[in-house]
């Protein structure tokens, strides 16, 4: 007897242990009494547990409406964890047409006091509706009575009558201690289903049966005058299949944001469910994007798309005047790329299909994404060349893996020169054919093709940034340094110059170059092809210092390098999970030419190096030559990829830190 | 008779501003060469029109026409404009001219965006706004828009400030406001003198006007150009705040008003509330003691969130929801916690000021809507203690440079009293870093350092570093001493010390690399853990005054031991240097061939001080950045 007791003792021990209950309001005295989260002690809070149910009911009259159940119970251990007490629900809510809503939201704060649990929930009128935009609505709601330890938990519903499934998110920037999902969907709608991050998800795909009850109304006996009719409901029964995935993960680790990251989003463990195609019972099949050919045809014939394309009066006599006599195809390209620049400015929204049209956008002079590239694509094409537009992602809205409409957001314009596909941008000002501004450059691009023929084109700039800057200079025996500089600015790096400093005048350029180069003094300043994009940008200045010398005991001592120092390694992180982003293939060579001053000789020089990154990912020279009076260095730095893998970080962080020592050893001078 | 007269006089305004609007011409050619200089936008042509109808009725008429002549003027390409459920746009519209003053758009109503106001920190709030970017295809362009706004807040007259951006022109700005007989206006001028400005003055009507005011170029550390810019300030007597009336002569009745229309009962707690925290302080006489333990437990109940509905933009949540919901915006979390002091027979009072970093006083002679936070006034017989209530974290009485010497509205039963906030000495904001480091012969450092801070500096670590986890502890530490390469860290302390207002830190770490080398020597930077390296830019032909905003103290005592088998060849000597913006004190002493003490102390005074000072404080700046970065120079 006593044995059995206490085996089921242990029994009730372990499972009240182990089994959590997950019903909503069932929150254990052990889960509130937990210190720290036990598998991340940084962690600030914690989701217990997450549920996510999406299934498609049919309603009599309204059609199949979607219904999305969140359930999220949450631990915040300390203060720096309240954050995760305020919740927003974001919900689509046009000012015409349907709309979707949020129905039994309750939420509840659990705190023990005094060794009991006391709970606190959220009333009505801490519920606050807020209508965010013409498209947008969102529910906010913030808990009460937090305190170090407690448990929070909601749960609501999102109704919708729309067919897009909201991303399936499994990872967040606090641990997931549980989470399920169960996503049900009728046979009738297919969807193409994209995982995203680097957790294996743990998902089991299966067909159960349902059905669906049609009331039909049946009319019996006569209708007219003195004869009643009556209404009999039929019913009838459609059998259908849900197709159901069901996810169930624990432990899920935090994702934490890192420099030199593209798009965080990116690397989140999380489902994508894209509406590929809609085909009910005798009814036809309708197809959304389900391929990149599908993507590029739906495109092609879209009317906001293909059609604005095809739109050529507005701008033919424009044109004629533009390209008259040109025969060069790159010439007439850049003629046009040029014209479409100075029409139309862009408004800075994105845009996959064109907002009032391209014809709107050249009379009025502002217009998207999509109004200016389909332009400029139009215009090419007109003018004979093999012009096509390019649709592609931009890094905040994350990489397309697979065939999406709805990854899509931005639209470039491409012509094929001497064989070549050419990129154009228009809505930048001092973007130049295969120059990109930093938003679009972001993996693969979809070319779109004549009859909605499609093809991939890499977005990552191929062309290599360039920073070629020579000084030359005199030091003085007192440590002052008086000098030129000369600086070359190319591809990616000439655009951003122009980008921050272009439309500044020489006095405004001087004050924000001298914040730039803490050390010195800037006397004179030009700048060559400021605004003159297709010319080569230099700049040149002359300068004084006397901050950038040590003197002491008869010896000069100086940097080689000068201001063009490469000073600090800014990977410091102990190791990285996610690549590094370059934005651009880069070169950075600086040369200095320092004359030494009378009277004195060099006593050391640093030693010439060079060192590589694995897979020639990256280059370093450093090279000091003593000629005649004269100490000539070089430093020469090149990044060939712009996206490098995280497995070699170990390698890159020792790679910068070998070149900011390197660039910190000094030349010492001696009196004779 | 009286009525009649003001009534003509409004008739007259009218007239006067329909012949207005139709006589502007924004033609750019025309501007003078005077109002182009050093600028980036010209106001062609602003009014102002305040109409004050009854006590809680009055429209506000706005007409600007702003020349952007480069991109750097751009701000002005945005018309926006607030509501709420009180306040009613009437009239709104847009046309952007070309430079030769011919229509390049108008505006439709629909190219408006309507949005919610978030202010970036609100959960939620019932402001909206209307707003329209332009976005520029040439320059110069003239973007004019009026509108009307219909509000009973008759408490807020807009404050007239002509001229108050840098790099912006004024070729003309007018600013109107009218009364009725039984609602006398009340005006404060500031900084007129030296201002071409205009203006006729009567009991009930106002009239004022900027002409042709070249622009003002920023330069660095030059005060805000509001400082010394025209301003005029208007109120009434009798107004209205969302409803609610008021009446007052001065801050004294005014801050009564406010005083009553806050309480109503929401100032005072429940029994069981009351019973609490009288348990808390049992045994307790002193009265700043018993307000440091309901500090402490207002700070570790409660959260800052802020919820702006209504007149809950201006009123006090009742300090029993607070206790119940465990939150509030400033204005509930200063109320409960008066609320609990009373509770215990402390007295205290809910105080209105402007928080920021720049300093900006109540104006402490016109009595009228002021402020966007408040915080509560604990007056002792020795000084007045100022409480943050919506920090969790800062030292009780610890102010920062938010809310920092400043001229505040203290509201208390018996009316409103204009007081001073804390101003730290700067011998009072100190940073003491007291520490050791050994560099080894491949050159590298290994340290162990402590610091503590106070006073504004204690503000600013704990800004920068509590609540943070390891992780990004160890980010932020690099950054500290970001002109140490390739740091890795093997301790990270950190302690908020409330008892003392100490923010505390205990380092240790090593660094490969820290001293480079060249040939058989090395170079040591002698100053390891406090760098200044902050020069202010250069001015050429300095026009302006410049301002320190606030002073500090730092202080270093460091031990260096230098590696064996080498001699110093170099060791940087002790210096001092003063000035009129402070002392740098550096001194370096042998303790044996490869042990030295090195000190430094570095007072920064604040103050405000003359255009042609500027060259000596950068020079100062410059030496001490000079003196920071001496190297110990060693060889084999």
């Amino acid at each position: 007897m006593k044995k059995i007791l206490v085996l089921i003792f242990i029994g009730l021990l372990t499972t009240s242990m182990l089994a959590q209950d997950y019903k909503f309001g069932k929150v254990s005295k052990a889960e509130l009494e937990e210190k720290v989260y036990p598998l991340d002690s940084s962690a600030n809070a914690v989701v217990l547990y997450k549920s996510r149910r999406t299934s498609f009911n049919y309603l009599q009259g309204e059609g199949f409406q979607q219904k999305t159940e969140i359930h999220e119970r949450i631990k915040i251990y300390n203060k720096e964890g309240y954050k995760w007490a305020t919740k927003l629900i974001k919900y689509y809510s046009p000012d015409s047409g349907e709309k979707e809503n949020v129905s039994k939201l309750i939420a509840k704060t659990y705190v023990l006091e005094n060794g009991k649990i006391k709970e606190y929930k959220i009333q009505k009128n801490q519920i606050f509706t807020e209508k965010k935009n013409k498209y947008w609505a969102q529910k906010k709601i913030t808990m009460p009575n937090l305190s170090d330890g407690c448990i929070i938990e909601w749960k609501y519903d999102i109704n919708s009558p729309y067919r897009g499934i909201s991303k399936v998110e499994l990872q967040y920037a606090i641990p997931i201690k549980k989470v399920v999902c169960r996503i049900s969907i009728p046979e009738y709608f297919k969807y193409n289903v994209k995982h995203l991050g680097y957790l294996e998800i743990n998902k089991k795909d299966s067909y159960q049966n349902d059905e669906i009850t049609l009331v039909h109304k049946v009319r019996t006996g006569q209708v007219g005058y003195n004869h009643t009719s009556r209404e009999n409901n039929s019913t009838e029964t459609v059998r259908l299949i849900n197709e159901v995935s069901e996810i169930d993960m624990e432990n899920v680790p935090a994702i934490l944001e890192e420099d030199y990251v593209d798009n965080i989003n990116n690397y989140k463990t999380a489902i994508h469910y894209e509406l590929a195609s809609v085909k009910f019972p005798n009814d036809k099949l309708k197809s959304y994007s389900t391929s990149w050919e599908a993507v590029a045809k739906t495109l092609y014939k879209e009317s906001d798309f293909g059609g604005e394309i095809e739109k050529r009066n507005y701008f033919k006599n424009d044109l004629e005047d533009l390209v008259k006599g040109e025969t060069d195809e790159t010439k007439k390209a850049l003629l046009i790329f040029e014209f479409v620049k100075q029409k139309v400015k862009w408004n800075n929204y994105f845009g996959l299909t064109t907002d009032e049209g391209v014809k709107q956008a050249y009379k009025k002079g502002t217009g998207n994404i999509a109004d200016i590239n389909l332009m400029l694509t139009a215009m090419l094409q007109e003018a004979g060349l093999n012009a096509y537009p390019v649709v592609s992602s931009t890094r905040n809205h994350g990489i397309p893996i697979f065939p999406t409409l709805s990854g899509l957001n931005y639209v470039l314009a491409s012509a094929k020169i001497n064989g070549e596909v050419v990129l154009f941008d228009a809505s930048e000002k001092n973007s130049k054919p295969n120059i990109l501004p930093q938003r679009v450059i972001n993996w693969n691009g979809l070319l779109v093709g004549a009859k909605g023929n499609f093809d991939q084109v890499s977005l990552l700039n191929t062309q290599k940034a360039g920073v070629n800057s020579t000084i030359s200079a005199k030091l003085d025996a007192d440590g002052e340094i008086n000098g030129m500089c000369r600086t070359k600015y190319t591809n990616y790096y000439e655009m951003l110059y122009r980008d921050v400093y272009g439309s500044l005048n020489e006095e405004d350029l001087l004050f924000k170059l001298e914040e730039a180069n803490d050390n010195i003094e800037i006397e004179k300043i030009k700048v060559q092809n400021k605004k003159e994009i297709y010319k080569p940008l230099s700049e040149m200045f002359s300068f004084t210092s006397e901050d950038l010398v040590t003197t002491s005991n008869n010896k000069i001592f100086v940097k080689p390098m000068l201001f063009n120092c490469i000073t600090e390694n800014k990977f410091k992180l102990k190791s990285r999970d996610y690549p590094v982003d370059f934005t651009t293939k880069s070169s950075k060579r600086y040369s200095t030419s320092i004359t030494i001053p009378e009277g004195y000789e060099v006593e050391s020089l640093p030693e010439n190096i060079g060192i590589g990154l694995p897979e020639n990912y990256g280059v370093y020279k450093f090279q000091v030559v003593k000629v005649g009076n004269k100490i000539n260095t070089i430093s020469d730095l090149s990044i060939n990829t712009v996206i490098y893998p995280a497995k070699y970080y170990q390698e890159l962080k020792e790679f910068y830190k070998l070149i900011v020592k390197k660039n910190a050893e000094q030349v010492v001078l001696k009196k004779v | 008779m009286k009525p009649l007269k003001i009534i003509t006089l409004q008739f007259l305004l009218l007239v006067t501003s329909i012949v207005y609007a139709q006589d502007i011409s924004f033609n750019t050619f025309t501007i003078s060469e005077d109002l182009k200089k050093d600028a980036n936008s010209i106001i062609r042509s602003e009014s102002l029109f305040v109409n004050i109808k009854s006590q809680t009725s009055m429209t506000l008429n706005v007409k600007r026409a702003v020349t952007v002549l480069n991109n750097q003027g751009d701000k002005f390409r945005y018309v926006v404009v607030n509501y709420d459920k009180n306040t009613k746009i009437t009239k709104l519209k847009t046309t952007i001219y070309n430079a030769f003053g011919g229509v390049l758009k108008k505006v439709k109503s629909k190219e408006f965006k309507d949005i919610s106001n978030y202010d970036g920190f609100s959960l939620y709030s019932d402001n909206r706004l209307k707003y329209f970017e332009y976005i520029p295809i040439q320059y110069p362009y003239t973007i004019y828009y009026e509108y009307e706004i219909a509000t009973v807040n008759t408490g807020f007259i807009p404050t007239w400030t002509p001229f108050d951006r840098f790099e912006t022109s004024v070729e003309k700005s007018e600013y109107k406001v009218v009364s009725q007989n039984d609602m006398k206006l009340r005006t404060k001028e500031f900084n007129f003198e030296g201002y071409n400005i205009s203006k006729t003055v009567n009991d009930y009507a106002i009239n004022y006007s900027l002409t042709n005011q070249p622009s003002i170029k920023h330069e660095t550390l030059s005060p805000g150009i509001n400082t010394y810019t025209p301003k005029l300030m208007v109120g009434l007597y009798k107004f209205c705040l969302e409803g609610i009336k008021g009446e007052a002569e001065n801050w004294e009745e005014f801050g009564k008003w406010r005083y009553d229309f806050l309480k109503n009962g929401n100032d005072i707690v429940d029994e069981g509330i009351k019973a609490r925290v009288e348990g808390l302080v049992a045994g307790v006489d002193d009265n700043l003691e018993k307000a440091r333990i309901i500090y402490d437990y207002v700070q570790g109940k409660t959260r800052y969130i802020s919820v702006q509905e209504g007149i809950g933009g201006w009123k006090p949540a009742n300090a029993n929801t607070v206790d119940q919901l465990g939150y509030g915006d400033c204005k509930g979390l200063t109320n409960y916690t008066k609320a609990l002091l009373d509770a215990v027979g402390v007295e205290s009072y809910y105080s209105v000021i402007w928080a920021g970093k720049t300093k900006k006083s109540v104006d402490k002679d016109f009595f009228s809507m002021q402020g966007n936070h408040i915080i509560l006034n604990l007056p002792t017989d020795k000084e007045d203690i100022w409480l943050e209530c919506t920090s969790q974290d800062v030292a009780f009485g610890e102010l920062g440079d938010f809310t920092d010497d400043r001229d505040v509205l203290v509201i208390t039963p018996k009316g409103g009293v204009i007081k001073h906030t804390k101003k730290y000495k700067p011998l009072e904001s100190q940073q003491t870093t007291v520490g050791n480091y050994k560099i080894n012969d491949n050159g590298s450092i290994e340290a162990k350092v402590e610091i503590s801070s106070k006073g504004i500096q204690y503000d600013d670590h704990l800004g920068w570093f509590l609540g943070k986890t390891q992780k990004d502890l160890d980010i932020e530490f690099k950054d500290y001493f970001s002109h140490i390469n390739n740091i890795e860290f093997s301790k990270i302390d950190i302690s908020n010390n409330k008892k003392k207002a100490v923010f505390e830190e205990n380092l240790e770490f090593k660094a490969q690399d820290y001293a480079s080398k060249s040939g058989d020597q090395m170079f040591i930077p002698l100053n390891a853990f406090t760098n200044s390296t902050y020069v202010p830019k250069r001015v050429r032909n300095r026009k302006l005054p410049f301002k320190i905003s606030r002073g500090y103290f730092d202080v270093d005592m460091v031990d260096v031991q230098l590696p064996r088998g080498f001699k110093v060849e170099y060791i940087p000597s002790s210096i001092e240097l003063e000035s009129d913006f402070g002392v740098y004190k550096i001194e370096v002493e042998k303790v044996n061939e490869l042990e030295y003490k090195y000190s430094r102390k570095l007072t920064i005074y604040d103050g405000e001080y003359t255009k042609d000072q500027f060259d000596a404080y950068r020079d100062f700046r410059k030496k001490i950045r000079k003196y920071d970065n001496r190297k110990i120079i060693i060889t084999k």
